[in-house]
């Protein structure tokens, strides 16, 4: 009885953003990966970014897989939410190519691993 | 000007020829304090706090206990704050059907939304307060509606009611990131393309995560993790002293409004 009350109070009710279910918060994921993936060529050649389509598609998989850990669905929903935002952003053209290449993060350095390096930078 | 200014002067004498003819016994300086309001000089001890008008206060507290009986499903509180400012405190789902009461109520007629607020106190539950500001033209006065949610929790949007809410609901997504179920365009209005975070939250550091320049090589604007040259300091900015002694017995920020009107007394 104690053991089923503590359920009870583990599992509340929320009111879910979009999904119900597992299966339909993957699916959403999924559409929005391929709507991107489609898309890809296009940005390339629109935002004339000195980046190849394949770079790109492997850059959009390492984006999503950054976000492979999260189970709860409306932490889901919400990252496919913002990602739509983007999209669209980026499908309108409302960006520039610095947004674009913003996501490779070319003009950071790489943090500093192994002992001498991270010694001659400064960096403990 | 000069001409305007004898004009004026004419007409005050006229004026005091006047007065003096129905009282004639009565000195100007005597005449001059009587034209003006009678001053309490007793209860006008402190002159620069504005006083709250009672009749208003027991109108508006019947107002609030009024909305309170209409809809016991969503409103929680009714409050008073800073003397006659009227408070609904409401359960989140009942945001439309609240907003559309008050808009389409005879006896209330709050057509016009003045704007939407959004606060954030982290320690609790749920941490975002979303705040609308309603004003009727037709009785002249003005009500504000308060609810709240978390982080995941989707709000219902007034855009169906006011069309107003729609900017005021991006501003709100953008800077807090309370989602707004059923918004027709809900996407950013403050922040720049490729901004990550809602920079109003608590949490949000004031300086941000990032900072942007011009790469002369690159030709384009780069973004970089921030780096600021001094550490960050946590300053203790509340002063030894009390800084408002006079407001120290001030009345209270928020009175509630109890659901049954006190007994009226004989």
């Amino acid at each position: 009885m104690a053991g089923r009350e503590a359920v009870k109070r583990a599992v509340q009710q929320v009111r879910p953003i979009l999904s119900v279910d597992r299966e339909e918060a993957r699916k959403r994921a999924l559409n929005l990966y391929k709507a991107w993936y489609r898309q890809i060529p296009y940005i390339v050649m629109d935002y004339d970014i000195p980046m190849t389509v394949e770079q790109c598609r492997s850059k959009l998989r390492e984006q999503f897989v950054k976000d492979r850990h999260v189970t709860d669905i409306r932490v889901i929903d919400m990252l496919v939410i913002k990602g739509q935002m983007e999209l669209k952003e980026t499908v309108e053209i409302w960006k520039q190519k610095g947004h674009i290449m913003r996501y490779w993060k070319e003009s950071q350095d790489p943090k500093p691993t192994d002992f001498l390096s991270k010694f001659i930078q400064g960096v403990h | 000007m000069a001409a305007i200014i004898r004009t004026l002067g004419s007409r005050a004498a006229v004026a005091v020829l006047a007065t003096k003819h129905v009282m004639p016994s009565a000195s100007t300086a005597a005449l001059r304090f009587a034209s003006t309001a009678p001053v309490d000089a007793k209860k006008a001890d402190k002159p620069t706090v504005r006083k709250p008008d009672a009749a208003a206060r027991t109108s508006l507290s019947d107002f609030g206990r009024y909305v309170a009986e209409c809809l016991p499903k969503y409103v929680q509180k009714v409050q008073l704050t800073a003397g006659d400012e009227l408070e609904v405190l409401i359960a989140p789902d009942g945001v439309v059907p609240v907003l559309q009461f008050l808009k389409d109520h005879h006896q209330a007629q709050f057509t016009n939304l003045i704007d939407i607020a959004g606060l954030d106190v982290p320690c609790r539950k749920h941490r975002f307060e979303v705040v609308y500001n309603l004003l009727s033209l037709r009785y002249n006065s003005r009500i504000r509606v308060k609810t709240y949610t978390d982080e995941l929790t989707p709000l219902d949007s007034a855009c169906e009611v006011h069309k107003a809410a729609n900017w005021y609901e991006r501003e709100i997504w953008d800077m807090y990131g309370v989602f707004f179920a059923n918004h027709p365009d809900l996407r950013r209005i403050l922040t720049d393309y490729g901004f990550e975070g809602h920079p109003q939250r608590r949490d949000f550091p004031l300086s941000g995560y990032v900072e942007l320049r011009y790469d002369d090589e690159k030709k384009r604007v780069v973004c970089e993790p921030l780096e600021l040259a001094q550490e960050f300091r946590k300053f203790d900015l509340s002063a030894p002293w009390e800084q408002f002694p006079n407001f120290r017995n001030a009345n209270p920020p928020a009175e509630v409004v109890p659901p049954q009107a006190p007994p009226a007394k004989k």
